[in-house]
């Protein structure tokens, strides 16, 4: 075939990717005869009686001496972990604020981190490309530092985020600005799989961050500065399970819901979404009026769900944490911190 | 515009290394070319099975429903009202302990009651 009949074939076959998504689009729009917050007030709901004062600071922890980019619990809610680009881990007994360790990290940018589900590890990423495994039980060195017990290497861009396999802690998940996914054996170090790269359904740009399924870990959900989201299978990685589309910027978060069949995202745009797992459906917008539509819209930069989803705590740019009644799609608190 | 002879006269010549020639006939370019019209087949094949998949997918309703079931069937710490049963390892929050490196006493901030 020549070259100008493979131009041919190349403009064809991208108006009808183009066609396809249009008429999904549609479809979509179709099907959401109603979001959340309309269906809640349906059904006679009201906002959440919940304001700043029912909202009590218990525990202050102090010790980095730069931005904290990420943290996570142990399963037991006892300990953190804190990265911060300070260039340490610092493990906190949670109860008493107490240090228990500071681990002094081979490169400072980190930007993720995750405790492993049986507490002895910790595991971080970065700008380095790569994953540190330490392990809080064995001896420090000459220096008083904590070696690393394992370093996951592989990625081709930074580590944006990790997450550990919540039922086998041999396994952790990362999301990398090489546009992959990767799922690793954490004892020997190995890649078990790798989500998208060559593969046409993976991210076209950055993955930003990751978040495994409570109730199902073979499922993990990434976001990416392509604007989208995906639902990932860690047993099938030759395709994305499906693709969320909606946002349009940057996906910045994605976070299961507690019932782990909806995630909510965090973006760019400024908004936060709520969409529907094993439909696709974007099934809530929380977005922040602007009076004045030339003002920048600040970022949503990283979001939690309460325990039982009620409240969304989102936090912005600017240094805002809103807290949003899920249900409602109303901001109950905006708080100041730090 | 090219011709098929153009095309022929390509594939008679030697290795492809060495013809990178900046013509519209370079076998690097239709390497790539038809590396990414295959991506796009497979995109579109994905696309049109979402397409099927939406003829009988049910509306946003159904899971709007099932979120309201299962948020307000949960106890959540956070809510003034909540259902129950309440569980006691929220208390360890809010009871007094002793930071050991420090005379600080962890307590609920803003309560008058000493525990």
């Amino acid at each position: 075939m020549s070259f100008s009949e493979l131009k041919d074939r190349h403009v064809a076959a991208t108006a009808m990717v183009n066609t396809l998504r249009d008429r999904l689009n549609q479809k979509r729009q179709q099907l959401l005869d109603t979001d959340v917050a309309g269906y809640a007030k349906s059904q006679g709901r009201t906002a959440v009686n919940f304001s700043s004062t029912d909202l009590v600071c218990c525990r202050t922890l102090q010790g980095h001496t730069g931005k904290v980019y990420s943290l996570d619990w142990t399963p037991e809610k006892n300990r953190i972990v804190s990265a911060s680009q300070d260039g340490r881990l610092i493990i906190w007994n949670a109860l008493t604020s107490q240090k228990t360790h500071a681990i002094k990290l081979p490169c400072a940018w980190v930007m993720t981190c995750s405790f492993a589900p049986n507490g002895y590890s910790v595991a971080c990423g970065g700008l380095d490309s790569e994953c540190s495994i330490f392990n809080l039980n064995s001896q420090v060195d000459r220096d008083g530092n904590l070696p690393v017990s394992r370093v996951l290497t592989g990625h081709k861009g930074y580590v944006s985020s990790c997450e550990f396999v919540r039922d086998q802690d041999t396994r952790l998940i990362t999301g990398s600005g090489d546009q992959t996914c990767v799922l690793w054996d954490v004892t020997t170090g190995q890649r078990i799989s790798v989500f998208g790269g060559e593969f046409p359904s993976g991210h076209t740009s950055d993955v930003l961050s990751i978040s495994i399924n409570s109730s199902n870990s073979n499922m993990f959900v990434s976001g990416s500065c392509d604007a989208t989201a995906r639902l990932w299978d860690t047993r099938i990685a030759s395709r994305a399970i499906r693709t969320y589309h909606g946002h349009h910027g940057d996906v910045n978060t994605v976070k299961f819901f507690p019932d782990g069949q909806r995630f909510g995202t965090g973006s760019d745009d400024g908004t936060c979404r709520l969409f529907d797992m094993r439909t696709g459906h974007q099934l809530q917008v929380y977005s922040q009026q602007q009076a004045n539509n030339d003002q920048d819209v600040p970022i949503v930069t990283s979001i939690a769900f309460s325990i039982s989803g009620r409240l969304l705590f989102a936090g912005y740019s600017n240094g805002d944490c809103y807290v949003w009644d899920t249900l409602l799609a109303e901001v109950r608190i905006i708080q100041l911190v730090h | 515009m090219t011709t098929n002879g153009e095309g022929a006269e390509m594939e008679a010549r030697g290795p492809p290394s060495l013809h990178l020639s900046t013509r519209n006939g370079n076998f690097l370019g239709k390497h790539r070319l038809s590396a990414a019209i295959s991506r796009l087949n497979q995109e579109i094949q994905y696309l049109q099975e979402e397409l099927n998949e939406l003829e009988t997918m049910e509306p946003s309703s159904a899971a709007c429903k099932e979120i309201l079931l299962s948020t307000e069937g949960k106890p959540d710490a956070f809510l003034p009202v909540t259902p129950g049963p309440e569980n006691a390892a929220w208390h360890r929050w809010f009871q007094r302990v002793r930071s050991p490196h420090s005379r600080k006493w962890w307590t609920h901030k803003g309560s008058s009651d000493i525990l």
